[in-house]
């Protein structure tokens, strides 16, 4: 797939490369492959045992309502069918019918669907108004009304194919129409355009290979609704007709002989549950092999840590934050190793590193969150107690209360279904009940982050809100139990150079109201001059040096601070390490 | 909000109206109401069969059919039977209280089943009860609900017929005479339902229950539960307001969406426990050749799905304040 004029600026490297990850990410998903497994010998053995099976699955033999027997293994009906060939005639139809129908569907789906997000607007509006109409349509019905009108001698499995493909497009186009949608302005599709590519060979060859793995995902779970639809509409006696078979006509004729023949009832129907059992695991694990869920963070678990509670220090703890040989480990890889750090009342400590030094980790497991992958360890001592190992319920004497944290992007912070009142209520509330005049405490807040008439915001949405408003809202929130320490994880990372330099002032104005001390992490020098009095410069899950601020700006020990400090955008010295210092931005 | 609920209910209209057409054409153009007629021997008569062709409109062309119908569809008329004695619009009228029992009942237990258990899922992810309930939906969305319906019917007449008394009632939707008085009529519905609303219930269950559990889980990965968490919330408050509230926002749609299966399951339910409601009422009708009658169950079918997507819309702003303000 990586084709010559693209291979530098697709998204996703080269087809072989990206293939061979996902087959490697499957094969780790045990259930995924035994679905797989499954499904193959199961389509194997509907193509070659009903050449070598003795009996046809019309042929009447002598032996009539037989329970499973060495001959028959899964017993006769009461014409003396046998019924494993029965079975097997209509696996060979259910496994057909399924594949045609996702066949159809998925050309349909994605067809339409890369045609609706390429072009956008009028052919948008025109499809999705196409899978509305076609959602109004229940299948069975249609189905059932077209499989009965067709001239006698039954539905044939091609026609039966094409009307339960047609109705069943709509989730696929869906799909493709929004990944479609997110990539067309990449410049991988720009690049081929400007290099003459028509709009058919820019779908054709630059979209449809990227969705590709999305649609195998989406096929596969389409097959097992496909094999269920096809085998209640010959339930209902308007699939697959007599004399061939089926398995859903199969379980159908067996409704009565349950209870007295009942291998009739429970081989065909239990064949059903296992194809699409099968199916959806295959499915499941294709799509974990192709979307990968990063470790999901869960807050309300309690970080992991190692097992060395023997070796927490008993000497006099420095200051009102004292960490000791802090670590993190993820798996066998240690991405902060054993930092010391400690800062005093009232004063602001810089912890300055490039992205992927491991600063971010080592602040979040200061306040006790972790990924459920990564395991801690080491001490983190808060005015003289002991923090590390505490439970949730712990934790809340000191979360909110005592240290307030402002995290990166103020665009996913804020509750989405909340008004900021709301948010602030769930705050105050900690301390006791309600005052009545809360409100007015509130508007204090934001007031206190420098916000303009706040009191119009209080029944407003975060979504309302600029990044920028939102922040201040943030960081008004840490403020509202007067907290004794806050840490901000990289609070203007997120926002535009012209708002970081306000909320930057916002936050040193808050915390010089408060007195509060603060742990200020950032990969950009340039914010530090301004609010730290000490820095300490991390690289590579280590600390490389540690000093006050200014010391650090004028004489920097470490090789590591000089680099980040000629990187820094403000005390550039020439344009050349400007154009560096926005190289980094974009690494982060 | 009045302008989004006024633009969707257009958009609505206009579906529908898309809708009849399709509906209507696919019915006219696949079927021949009279083919049973003309079959027929010893034939009948060519005047007989001008005759019904005349009294279900078949002589004229296709558009002036289609506004023959719509136009009747406004007067309460659903248009001529191939049966003459057959009443499509009082059938209908009296078989959709017996679908929509059975239809309301399970779609609000298994919601709520399914709400509760993709919840608990979502928050305790592979630890009990999680390992338990995941596989476990896993395995009710591969179970065929026709092989459901008949296995529940035939294992309700074995209990039966080792217990000597009706305990699950597997025929119908009330027994026949229908007990006199409110209770005794009301418990002998519900003994009616028990048997086909399980197998709803565990269709629809298992779908929504993974949504539930999907979108709960990455609620708990967003960053606002982890600002919840350090701003020192209690865990109901975190889980209640900032895990459960805006993981409710998706399941409304998939609900709305998922009707049309709704419906395909109850016909099957319905058939295969002979209740006497919407399900079977379509598959009479095609086996007659109705195409009037198939052409009202489908429209009625259509007219619910874009009504229920009209409801999921409108819930859908009150839940989520980002599509309330047009965002």
């Amino acid at each position: 797939m990586a084709t010559d004029t693209t291979s530098t600026t697709e998204p996703k490297a080269g087809g072989n490369g990206r293939g061979r990850v996902i087959l490697r990410r499957f094969r780790r998903h045990k259930l995924g492959v035994t679905g797989l497994a499954v499904l193959l010998l199961l389509a194997v053995i509907s193509i070659v045992v009903p050449m070598i099976w003795p009996y046809g699955h019309g042929e009447i033999t002598p032996d009539l309502s037989q329970a499973p027997s060495a001959a028959h293994p899964m017993g006769t009906d009461t014409l003396g069918r046998d019924l494993f060939a029965q079975t097997l005639r209509g696996l060979q139809q259910s496994l057909l019918i399924a594949t045609s129908v996702t066949v159809v569907a998925c050309f349909i789906g994605v067809t339409l669907g890369v045609v609706a997000g390429y072009f956008g607007r009028f052919v948008d509006a025109t499809v999705m108004r196409l899978v509305d109409l076609t959602l109004t349509l229940p299948t069975i019905a249609i189905a059932a009304f077209l499989g009965s009108v067709v001239p006698s001698g039954g539905v044939n499995w091609i026609a039966l194919s094409l009307v339960l493909g047609v109705l069943m497009w709509t989730p696929v186009s869906r799909l493709v129409r929004g990944i479609v949608l997110s990539l067309r302005n990449l410049p991988f599709v720009d690049a081929a355009r400007v290099m003459g590519a028509g709009n058919m060979q820019v779908m054709a060859r630059h979209l449809i290979p990227n969705v590709a793995d999305h649609i195998i995902v989406a096929a596969t779970l389409m097959f097992g609704t496909a094999i269920l639809a096809e085998s209640g509409l010959s339930f209902l006696g308007f699939g697959v007709q007599p004399p061939d078979t089926s398995l859903g006509l199969l379980v159908s004729n067996a409704q009565s002989a349950v209870l007295t023949r009942p291998w009739l009832f429970y081989f065909p129907g239990l064949l059903i549950v296992v194809i699409v059992l099968a199916m959806n695991y295959a499915g499941e694990g294709l799509r974990d092999a192709v979307n990968p869920k990063a470790s999901l963070v869960n807050p309300l678990q309690s970080a992991r840590r190692r097992n060395d509670r023997g070796e927490l220090p008993t000497d006099m703890p420095r200051g009102l934050v004292d960490v000791r040989g802090l670590t993190v480990d993820f798996g066998d890889q240690r991405v902060v190793k054993g930092i010391d750090l400690s800062i005093e009342k009232g004063e602001v400590l810089a912890l300055v590193g490039e992205s992927g030094s491991g600063k971010s980790v080592a602040a979040l497991s200061i306040v006790g969150l972790l990924p459920p992958t990564a395991v801690g360890g080491g001490s983190v001592r808060f005015d003289g107690r002991e923090l590390t190992g505490l439970n949730f319920q712990e934790w809340r004497a000191y979360r909110g209360r005592r240290i307030a944290v402002v995290l990166q992007d103020p665009s996913t912070t804020l509750n989405p279904v909340l008004t900021i009142a709301a948010q602030f209520k769930d705050s105050m509330r900690l301390a006791g009940p309600l005052a009545s005049d809360y409100r007015d405490r509130i508007v204090d807040l934001l007031a206190g982050v420098a916000i303009k008439d706040p009191a119009r915001l209080l029944d407003s949405y975060p979504h309302q809100l600029s990044g920028g408003m939102r922040q201040r809202i943030a960081i008004a929130l840490a403020m509202v139990h007067d907290p004794d320490l806050i840490i901000a994880d990289e609070p203007t990372t997120a926002l535009d150079v012209t708002v970081q330099a306000q909320v930057m002032s916002t936050l040193a104005l808050a915390r010089k109201r408060t007195g509060a001390a603060m742990l200020f992490i950032t990969h950009d020098l340039s914010l530090v001059a301004g609010i730290a009095d000490k820095v300490a410069v991390m690289r590579a899950g280590e600390v490389v040096e540690r000093d006050d601020v200014l010391t650090i700006f004028d004489n920097p020990d470490h090789e590591y601070t000089r680099s980040l400090l000629s990187l820094a955008p403000s005390l550039a010295l020439s344009p050349a390490s400007q154009s560096a210092a926005a190289d980094i931005e974009e690494d982060s | 909000m009045a302008a989004m609920i006024l633009r969707r209910l257009l958009s609505a209209l206009g579906v529908l109206l898309l809708a009849s057409i399709v509906i209507f054409v696919v019915i006219a153009v696949s079927g021949d109401p009279l083919a049973e007629l003309r079959d027929r021997q010893p034939p009948v008569s060519a005047t007989v069969i001008q005759a019904e062709e005349a009294r279900l409109g078949l002589d004229q062309p296709l558009h002036e059919r289609y506004f023959n119908w719509i136009g009747g569809l406004f007067q309460g008329d659903l248009g001529p039977s191939t049966i003459a004695t057959r009443d499509i619009g009082a059938e209908l009228g009296s078989r959709i209280g017996v679908t929509l029992r059975l239809v309301v009942v399970a779609v609000v237990i298994a919601l709520i089943l399914a709400l509760i258990a993709g919840t608990i899922s979502g928050l305790r992810q592979r630890r009990f009860p999680d390992v338990v309930l995941t596989p476990m939906t896993f395995m009710m969305l591969a179970l065929p609900s026709f092989w459901m319906a008949v296995l529940l019917k035939q294992w309700g007449i074995y209990v039966n017929d080792q217990v000597g008394q009706s305990v699950f009632a597997t025929v119908g939707a009330n027994s026949v005479p229908p007990p006199q008085g409110l209770v005794p009529f009301l418990l002998d519905s519900a003994a009616h339902l028990i048997l086909p609303t399980l197998v709803l219930i565990l269709v629809h269950f298992a779908t929504w229950s993974r949504y539930q559990r999907t979108a709960i889980v990455e609620s708990l990965a967003g960053d606002h539960v982890r600002f919840a968490v350090l701003k020192g919330l209690s865990r109901r408050r975190v889980v209640r307001s900032y895990v459960v509230r805006p993981a409710l926002v998706p399941i409304i749609t998939i609900v709305a969406l998922d009707l049309p299966v709704l419906l395909s399951g109850a016909v099957i339910t319905e058939t295969v426990f002979q209740w006497r409601g919407m399900g079977g009422f379509l598959l009479e009708s095609i086996n007659l050749r109705d195409s009037n009658a198939v052409l009202a169950w489908l429209l009625i079918a259509a007219f619910a799905v874009v009504v229920f997507n009209l409801i999921a819309d409108v819930l859908y702003a009150v839940v989520d304040p980002r599509v309330r303000y047009g965002n």
